[in-house]
């Protein structure tokens, strides 16, 4: 069993964030990378209810595209399966209905992002719906995905262990994500992933660190990327108390 | 049933007899409107 954890953050933002995880086993970084995808719940419209819809496309292509705008979830316990927000949506043409149109019945449950583009519509056309939200795991629907782009890469260790012969060609060396120089971390991007522009005329050696790994954790804008990655780590342990206790018996 | 004229665009109400056919101007392609129900439907 592994001590624990350290956790380093690369880069940091409310969506987009690249930590660092020292201590963890490959099978517990792809276990809560899992977790991120597929077990957070997040909210998502999952029925609609069209009232008036000349529009050129069908009731079942706007209703999935309704589905996959992404709504702010709110936070752990507020809202159980089965709970249901209502979302209304009006728009005339001449005009593009956007998401930012959706009137929720719940400030805690909102279209997280304003510029998703529903419909255009033309003149004399007109939609009118109203939509229920609900909430549900990634399992079940990717629209219940909170985790959009997540991932992890094993944190690479460079060394310089000499210099190139003379005259020899450098070729170019190609990592990728975050790499470790003399204990310190860089984003490989800083070089344009070349290692050979970093140290023109030098040999390095690469090598994996072992029960290291960077993640690149990015959300729909449904919780903010801490959140998130709390909220896979606590169904995780949701499912290990089950566990235990099932065994028990 | 409500039809729509695809020619004059008013509103046609056919009956058992009448035949396919606009009364108002005699073309003989309907069009029919959406029903002003509710319709639900569920995302997939």
């Amino acid at each position: 069993m592994p001590g624990e954890y350290d956790v380093e953050f690369v880069e940091r933002g409310d969506r987009e964030a690249r930590f660092l995880v020292r201590g963890a086993t490959p099978a517990f970084a792809n276990g809560i990378r899992r977790a991120m995808v597929a077990d957070v719940p997040t909210m998502a419209i999952d029925e609609v209810r069209f009232i008036e819809n000349s529009s050129v496309m069908f009731d079942e292509q706007l209703a999935l595209r309704l589905g996959l705008v992404p709504l702010t979830t709110p936070p752990e316990g507020e809202f159980v399966e089965d709970d249901v927000v209502t979302l209304s949506l009006d728009v005339s043409g001449p005009a593009t209905a956007y998401s930012r149109d959706l009137v929720s019945g719940d400030a805690l449950v909102t279209p997280a992002e304003e510029n998703v583009p529903i419909i255009e519509l033309k003149e004399g056309q007109r939609l009118e719906v109203e939509a229920d939200a609900r909430i549900e795991r990634g399992q079940t629907h990717a629209k219940h995905q909170g985790g959009v782009a997540v991932g992890y890469r094993h944190l690479q260790r460079v060394e310089v262990v000499g210099d190139l012969e003379e005259f020899e060609d450098e070729e170019s060396r190609i990592v990728r994500g975050v790499i470790e120089d003399e204990g310190e971390l860089l984003n490989a991007e800083e070089f344009d992933n070349d290692l050979a522009k970093r140290y023109p005329g030098k040999e390095v050696r690469v090598e994996d660190v072992p029960d290291a790994f960077v993640f690149h954790v990015e959300t729909d804008g449904s919780f903010t990327v801490e959140e998130l990655v709390t909220r896979a780590a606590d169904s995780i342990e949701a499912r290990a108390d089950e566990l235990e206790e099932a065994v028990q018996l | 049933m409500a039809y729509k004229c695809s020619r004059c665009k008013r509103d046609v109400e056919l009956d058992e007899y009448g035949g396919v056919r606009c009364p108002y101007c005699g073309h003989r392609v309907l069009l029919k409107e959406r029903s002003r129900d509710v319709k639900e439907v569920a995302v997939e």
